[in-house]
Formats: structure tokens, C-alpha cells, sequence
């Protein structure tokens, strides 16, 4: 877990919807008011473009383990688990407890990750219900847009637009989620990652987490264009409780 | 909550965590180690650097160290150290527990916490105002009065982002086996503690009614790491 943070720190890209460790490596200085570069939207990529839809695509008792994986028992056996269909989202298992669990893709990482839209990511994630309510509704707009086969400019441009016009709502207070799959997979260069939490906030500057320094377990994302911060605190065990690797 | 995570949060933290067990509700009212206030110089560190010292392990280096530094005087928290990064951070007492905690008048109980900006402005006022009266000869009785007039009328309003860091290895939080735990916390107001999963087997996350009288929910979020970086113990 420590290695896998500080073999990223002084890393800064701009980035979007951020939901890896990895991801959250690129950012880690901006809550200290360390101006972001611009995006680069046309940044050459390992997946230039989408693939076929069948890539994105898991068995769906596969994919509703791996979306419960992402939190501890005790809270996923209770949620509302979604699985990904080739028009989006369904829900697969109603839920009782107001947590969502649902594997995300790659086009949720930033528009110039590297990875964006890698077939072979998946992202877990349970959802508290604060966040069900708000930040899981840009889930399924950025997949809408993938699946409906949008460039990476359409999808920026479209997503931007929602929020400017204020379609898509901002994180409610307390929204957070679990990403402690031990099964999750972030691609190439960051493999499974790290267990962590994430929050999200409206976009803000000063909040000063002290994240990103040496030392702090927290890290900051200023997505782009949603006008959304995040900050992921990186937990020491997956969410069956065996320990994370320490090295 | 299973007894074995109530277990684990009465060992974590008696300063900032919760006996919200029934198991631990009876060892607070059959055993009461520290009925009354003690003698304010057992509160007291003598050594003023080492104080400053033990505050700022409560966050990694990066940030203590351009933190103001408060300690605790015979009339209140004083300025030891002035800050550059908004952040404050001190040593609590024992009486920064919740009310019901049978260790609130543990004079060996050192809390190393370092607020962030918002927290500095909308949380550590309740610190002052609880060690204020403390120092008056207040009982715990007249505190629990006097912080919930307090919070209706004087606390600043919560804000979004407050958040502490809890992660020193020389904290000494409670006299239970560990003694100690690395955690952050996060202010947030009254809520059902379901909506973090807190509390449940194997999240790292725990409610902790500290401020319940204050309207203010504490989630912590344990790290399993100090501030030094070494690695600490969860014991989920």
C-alpha cells in the first residue's frame, strides 16, 4: 500500500471521474492549492478507442461477486447490486440497506488516464446512500456515453455541459463509498492497487486534508469537468480483512 | 454493533471513542476508576516541548510542522508554537471523551489530535469551551449543561471537510489493552451511522459519539498507519 502510494507521489495530471488509488496517485497536491494542468484531451492512449462491447461485458454472478466484494460483507450482503447491460446499469439485486455496489469500467478514470477505456479494468465500488443518491447518477451518465459510442471530447463535452446546466446533481453531504476489493483492477500499471474510501465533496480548494504530503494516508482528486472533489483514504486491510500488502 | 468491533472501539479510544456497549455500560457504572476530577497537575505535562512534541505527532511531519502547536496551561490552551498552514494541533484530556465514559477524568489520557482548517474553526471551539469549564471546577454534570447551551448558541456552524488527524504511536487513549489506535476523523452532523457501514465487521470505519451532545457525529477511519509512517495495528 505505502509503495504502491509513494512510487506515485509528485505525479500530477488532470483527470476526471477518479475511482482508483492509482488515479489518485496522479493528483495528490491540489487541496494545497497547487493549480492542476489542463486536460489533455487528445493525449495518445493505449486504448485509442472503445472496444468491442463484449470486452466491457462480465458473467453476471461474476460480476454482482466482484461489485460485493468491494465492502465488507456486512454491509455489501445488504445492497443494491447493479451489473452493467449493453444499454447500461441494471439492478440485478435489490438492496435494503440504501448502499449501491456496482463494478465500474474504465471510461470512469480520468480522460487521459493511459487507461481510459482498457476492456480488462474493473473498478468495484459500494456506494453509501448519500452517494447513491448523487454521485452514482454520473456513473450512469458516463456510461450512457461510452455505450453509446461518444468520443472522449463528446463525453467531456457532454458531461460538462449536464453540469453546467445543473442535470447532474452535486455530492450530497456524506457521500462516500467502500473500494476495498481484494478482485479489483485498475490495468497495467497499477494492477489491484490499494483498499481505500473515498468522499466526495462539491468542488472545493480549501479543505485542506494535509492531502498528498509525506506521510498522510489521504489523497486528493479535483475531477474535471465536474465540478466535484474527492479525497480517498487509503485503509490497511481488503474488505475480507486480510491485510493489504504493505510493500 | 458485534461485540467483537465494540471490543475493539472500547480498546481504540476512551478519549475520543465510545462505550456504546452494554457490556461496557456496566463496567461504567460498576467499576468508576476515575469518579472525580484529579489534581490539575496530573493533567499537566510539565514539559512544555514535550508537549509540543506529542501534539504534533498526531499528523505525519508534513503538516505538524507547520501547524500552531497549543498547550495546556492551568487557565486553558495556550499558544506554544504560531502556524503557517491553517492547521492546529494539541493534546487533549481525557474530558474531550463522551460523558458516559468512564474514563473521562483519567488524568493519564493524551489525546495528540491535529485539526485541519475547518475543523479549526468549527470543532476545536468545543475543545476550548469543555476545557474551559474543566479548569473552572465545573462537574461533569455542569459541563454536559454548559457544552449543550454552548452548541445551541455559540459553536460556529459545522463545516463541509472538517477532519482531524489521530495517528501518533505515543497517544495513550485509554487504559484497555493497545492503549492507542491510529485513526482520522470526520465531522459530520447527526446521522444513522448505517448510511458509513461504521461500525460493522471489518469496515474501518467506527461512529463515535463523542459530540453527540453537541449535535456533531464523529466518523473515524482507522489507518493502520502512524504518522511516522511505520505501520499500526487494526485489529478488525
Amino acid at each position: 500500500m505505502v509503495a504502491t502510494i509513494m512510487a506515485a507521489k509528485g505525479e500530477v495530471v488532470n483527470g476526471r471521474a477518479f475511482t482508483a488509488v492509482a488515479a489518485l496517485m496522479f493528483v495528490v497536491i491540489p487541496a494545497f492549492g497547487v493549480a492542476l494542468p489542463s486536460r489533455a484531451q487528445d493525449d495518445k492512449t493505449l486504448y485509442p478507442r472503445m472496444a468491442p462491447i463484449e470486452q466491457y461485458m462480465m458473467d453476471r454472478n461474476a460480476e454482482i461477486a466482484l461489485a460485493r466484494s468491494a465492502a465488507p460483507e456486512a454491509i455489501s450482503r445488504d445492497a443494491e447490486v447493479l451489473v452493467l447491460g449493453r444499454h447500461g446499469y441494471e439492478t440485478a439485486v435489490k438492496g435494503k440497506n440504501g448502499f449501491v455496489c456496482v463494478v465500474e469500467r474504465s471510461w470512469m478514470a480520468p480522460f487521459d488516464d493511459p487507461e481510459f477505456l482498457n476492456p480488462d479494468q474493473r473498478l468495484p465500488l459500494c456506494l453509501n446512500p448519500p452517494a447513491a443518491r448523487s454521485h452514482l447518477l454520473l456513473t450512469f451518465k458516463t456510461t450512457d456515453l461510452a455505450l453509446a459510442g461518444l468520443s472522449k471530447t463528446q463525453m467531456f463535452d457532454s458531461i460538462k455541459s449536464a453540469f453546467d446546466k445543473k442535470e447532474m446533481p452535486l455530492p450530497e453531504p456524506g457521500a462516500m463509498c467502500y473500494m476495498m476489493s481484494k478482485q479489483q483492477y485498475f490495468g497495467r500499471k497499477y494492477g489491484n492497487a490499494d483498499p481505500h474510501l473515498m468522499f466526495w465533496f462539491p468542488k472545493t480548494d480549501n479543505m485542506f486534508w494535509g492531502a498528498g504530503l509525506p506521510g498522510s494516508p489521504v489523497y486528493v482528486h479535483q475531477y474535471s469537468p465536474e465540478p466535484i472533489t474527492e479525497f480517498i483514504i487509503s485503509v490497511s486491510k481488503w474488505s475480507d480483512g486480510t491485510a493489504a500488502p504493505t510493500d | 454493533m458485534g461485540r467483537k468491533t465494540a471490543k475493539r472501539i472500547s480498546l481504540g479510544s476512551a478519549v475520543l471513542v465510545v462505550v456504546l456497549t452494554g457490556v461496557l455500560q456496566m463496567q461504567a457504572q460498576s467499576k468508576t476508576p476515575y469518579p472525580a476530577m484529579d489534581a490539575l497537575d496530573r493533567y499537566l505535562m510539565p514539559d512544555r516541548n514535550a508537549e509540543i512534541a506529542l501534539a504534533r505527532s498526531a499528523a505525519p511531519d508534513s503538516i505538524s510542522r507547520d501547524a500552531k502547536v497549543l498547550v495546556l496551561g492551568p487557565h486553558g490552551y495556550e499558544t506554544a508554537v504560531e502556524g503557517k498552514n491553517g492547521f492546529v494541533c494539541a493534546v487533549e484530556r481525557a474530558w474531550m471523551a463522551p460523558f458516559d465514559n468512564p474514563e473521562f477524568w483519567n488524568p493519564k489520557l493524551r489525546g495528540p489530535i491535529c485539526y485541519n482548517p475547518p475543523a479549526v474553526r468549527s470543532i476545536l471551539p468545543m475543545t476550548y469551551k469543555r476545557t474551559e469549564m474543566v479548569l473552572a471546577g465545573q462537574s461533569k454534570a455542569q459541563i454536559e449543561e454548559g457544552i449543550k447551551a454552548f452548541a445551541k448558541k455559540e459553536l460556529p456552524a459545522l463545516e463541509p471537510g472538517a477532519f482531524t488527524y489521530m495517528m501518533s504511536k505515543e497517544a495513550y487513549l485509554t487504559d484497555s489493552d493497545g492503549h492507542n489506535m491510529a485513526h482520522l476523523m470526520f465531522y459530520t452532523p447527526l446521522m444513522d451511522s448505517a448510511v458509513w457501514g461504521a461500525g460493522v465487521d471489518k469496515s474501518p470505519v467506527m461512529l463515535n459519539p463523542q459530540f453527540a451532545r453537541e449535535g456533531i457525529d464523529v466518523f473515524m477511519v482507522l489507518t493502520g498507519m502512524w504518522s511516522d509512517g511505520t505501520l499500526a495495528p487494526v485489529n478488525n
